[in-house]
């Protein structure tokens, strides 16, 4: 880890995003003061972040689990007791959240005995159990089915228009485009780029254009006026050169593919990172 | 401190529940009783013989016949005088008769005394007859002899013999009579120590087993973001030594009311090796050993990768707690070898080994000073260490570290 420097405000959800190996666990880690850094400070609320602070942050680590042999209910009010809540409130809280969840009836039931999705689900509420005004979530998508990562989501949303600072970390770039309204990109430990998601966009231009067709598109990266591309079997993502008219492409591809869809948009977060970093070899989710 | 209160109810509530725990807390009472009184018992349990059936004697003089009669209506056995021998052997065989005790002609001095049985198992029953048989006889051949009895009995009354042991002060102990005193000075440090092992080993692999579920459960992070990795290990060690506390102090109430009440009620006295003030020092040994191996476990479970490598790691911890066991002849029968008393000193093997001593010697005071002395020491020693190790090792996920990694933790500044 190098030289790097962000900030998150309240009210926002901030991503921190890279490859796998990018530093983005070891960044969070050390936010917790689980790993200390060798030089360099965390500020919170302006001043060096301390012990007593960590109790306004909820963690949820990317390495994740309950003691499979004690009751729901009681590990849900320990995490939240050892975050120095106060029992009247977080006895509340446990009890709305797992209600949201549908896990009410479980509340007595050995960890043990939850199915996987609720184990994820009773994660989410330990994060979040003691009212936190800080949210770190770690890779918070990984392993979670569509319907699950639409809850998180919904809550992530919802912690923001409470005034929490909810960062989350992700290898997926599609996911951190949809959410993130400030981001961090990192690869190898290092910042690449920092900033609202809108200012990225607009600093790396609109000359990307996404091409939805049928047939072999391989041809594209060829072509003079192409300066880069990321390509699936039927979909591509071209950068077009500095200068260059979408026009061009368009008349390069008649007759040589059947196009479904051809729309100019902002290059992706995925296409940005790949742009900066120069073409190495990152992993696609 | 508010967080480490909360970690050590949590650590404490986790334990209790434990089925192993309530089974040890209810059964080792009735351990200590059941072993150290079973001497006791046993020693007893020859005199009393009653059979609802009768005792056939045959060819036995009216006077040798009258003290057999005699010896045995105390213990409610009928004897009878019988006439034919084979019919005799018969009812012994059918099972009217019990036995059939013959006097052959000229007994005691010319003549056996033969004992015919359907088993030989009655060994309560002939060892008496064989008893009150040498009585007579003695008593016989004194008349005989023309000496007065009045003399006899003074020449042959048994001394009598005790055993006492001196403590500090010049206090005074009875320990019950002769053989019967060793066994149960024996059978009470055996009971003790197996105790004090079985305790220590427990809670230490205990502390060994929760640090290394925090590991493989993966709570360890959400864990260390609330709390620091010191209040962390203290809390377990502090949890569990709660429940333990707990346990013995279940144990030596039930200890007191087992003597003070019930034993009175049946009769049976617990040996006197199990006082209050030996409980005492069990329980302070007990501390004193589960500090110490509790926080060498924490260290081990920190630097293991799952419970069957903690297995692997610990047995060389594991050595010093079987190398007193091994020895307990040696700890019993000479408590101040110089081996010993050396292992009193040696912080993994003393609290075993100077509990035995205090139980079956007198240790001087500055021994058991210097022997408190350097297990504190050790003590604080070893948490240092411990957390230390902890700290960085219980991060440490997916590989075995090495013996040189680990000691490179206790290095990270």
């Amino acid at each position: 880890m190098e030289g790097l420097s962000f900030e998150a405000v309240p009210g926002e959800i901030f991503g921190l995003i890279g490859p796998n190996g990018a530093g983005k666990t070891t960044t969070i880690r050390m936010i917790m003061n689980i790993i200390v850094p060798d030089s360099g400070i965390i500020r919170f609320n302006g001043a060096p972040l301390s012990e007593a602070d960590k109790d306004h942050i909820g963690y949820l680590p990317e390495e994740r689990g309950l003691y499979r042999k004690a009751k729901l209910g009681e590990v849900l009010e320990y995490l939240a007791a050892i975050k120095g809540a106060k029992a009247n409130e977080y006895r509340l809280s446990i009890n709305a959240w797992l209600e949201r969840f549908g896990l009410s009836e479980w509340k007595n039931r050995k960890i043990s005995d939850l199915s996987k999705g609720m184990a994820q689900k009773a994660q989410f509420i330990a994060t979040v159990a003691h009212n936190p005004s800080v949210v770190l979530f770690d890779e918070p998508f990984s392993g979670l089915d569509p319907m699950a990562q639409d809850d998180l989501l919904s809550v992530m949303v919802e912690l923001k228009h409470k005034g929490a600072i909810v960062l989350f970390s992700t290898h997926i770039m599609e996911h951190a485009e949809k959410i993130c309204e400030k981001i961090l990109l990192m690869n190898k430990g290092k910042a690449i780029v920092y900033g609202s998601m809108a200012d990225i966009k607009a600093q790396y231009g609109r000359n990307a254009v996404q091409l939805e067709f049928d047939g072999d598109a391989s041809f594209v990266q060829s072509l003079d006026f192409v300066d880069s591309v990321v390509s699936y079997p039927r979909w591509i993502e071209v950068e077009l050169k500095e200068g260059t008219d979408s026009d061009l492409l368009f008349k390069a591809l008649a007759g040589r593919l059947k196009v479904r869809r051809f729309e100019t948009v902002a290059p992706s977060l995925h296409k940005i990172f790949i742009h900066l970093v120069g073409g190495e070899e990152i992993e696609n989710g | 401190m508010g967080k480490l209160k909360h970690i050590i109810r949590h650590e404490f509530r986790l334990t209790t529940a434990n089925k192993a725990f309530v089974i040890l807390t209810i059964i080792g009472p009735f351990l200590i009783f059941a072993i150290t009184v079973l001497p006791t018992l046993l020693a007893q349990s020859s005199s009393p013989v009653a059979s609802d059936k009768p005792l056939a004697l045959f060819g036995a003089p009216p006077r040798v016949e009258q003290a057999i009669s005699a010896a045995f209506s105390g213990m409610k056995l009928q004897v009878e005088h019988v006439e034919d021998i084979e019919a005799a052997k018969a009812s012994v065989i059918d099972g009217s008769r019990v036995a059939l005790l013959e006097l052959e002609a000229g007994w005691p001095d010319t003549g056996k005394a033969i004992w015919y049985s359907k088993s030989s198992a009655e060994i309560g029953l002939y060892s008496t007859a064989s008893a009150v048989l040498e009585a007579v006889a003695r008593e016989e051949r004194i008349r005989e002899s023309g000496i007065d009895p009045a003399l006899a009995a003074k020449l042959l009354s048994k001394p009598t013999f005790e055993v006492i042991k001196l403590e500090k002060g010049g206090e005074e102990k009875a320990q019950g009579q002769g053989d019967q005193a060793f066994l149960e000075t024996l059978m009470t440090v055996l009971v003790f120590i197996m105790l004090l092992y079985m305790t220590i080993l427990l809670y230490g692999q205990m502390i060994g087993r929760s640090v290394v579920t925090e590991k493989t459960s993966k709570t360890v992070e959400i864990m260390l973001s609330s709390v620091t990795s010191r209040d962390l290990m203290i809390g377990k060690i502090l949890g569990l030594g709660l429940a333990g506390m707990l346990q013995y102090a279940v144990w030596i109430s039930m200890a007191f009311v087992l003597n003070h009440f019930l034993g009175p009620l049946f009769g049976l006295a617990l040996p006197v090796a199990v006082s209050m003030q030996n409980m005492m020092w069990l329980f302070v040994f007990f501390i004193l050993g589960f500090f110490l191996y509790s926080s060498a476990y924490a260290a081990l479970g920190a630097a293991s990768e799952d419970e069957q490598h903690l297995g692997q790691i610990a047995w060389p911890l594991l050595m010093f707690l079987i190398i007193p066991m091994v020895m307990l002849n040696t700890l019993v029968t000479s408590p101040d070898s110089t081996a010993v008393v050396i292992m009193s000193f040696f912080p993994l093997t003393s609290p075993i080994v100077m509990l035995s001593r205090i139980l079956v010697a007198s240790p001087p005071v500055w021994h058991l000073v210097l022997c408190i002395g350097i297990l504190v020491a050790s003590i604080v020693g070893m948490m240092v260490f411990a957390g230390k190790v902890f700290r960085v090792g219980i991060l440490m996920t997916g590989k075995r570290p090495k013996l040189k990694e680990v000691l490179r933790w206790v290095k990270v500044k």
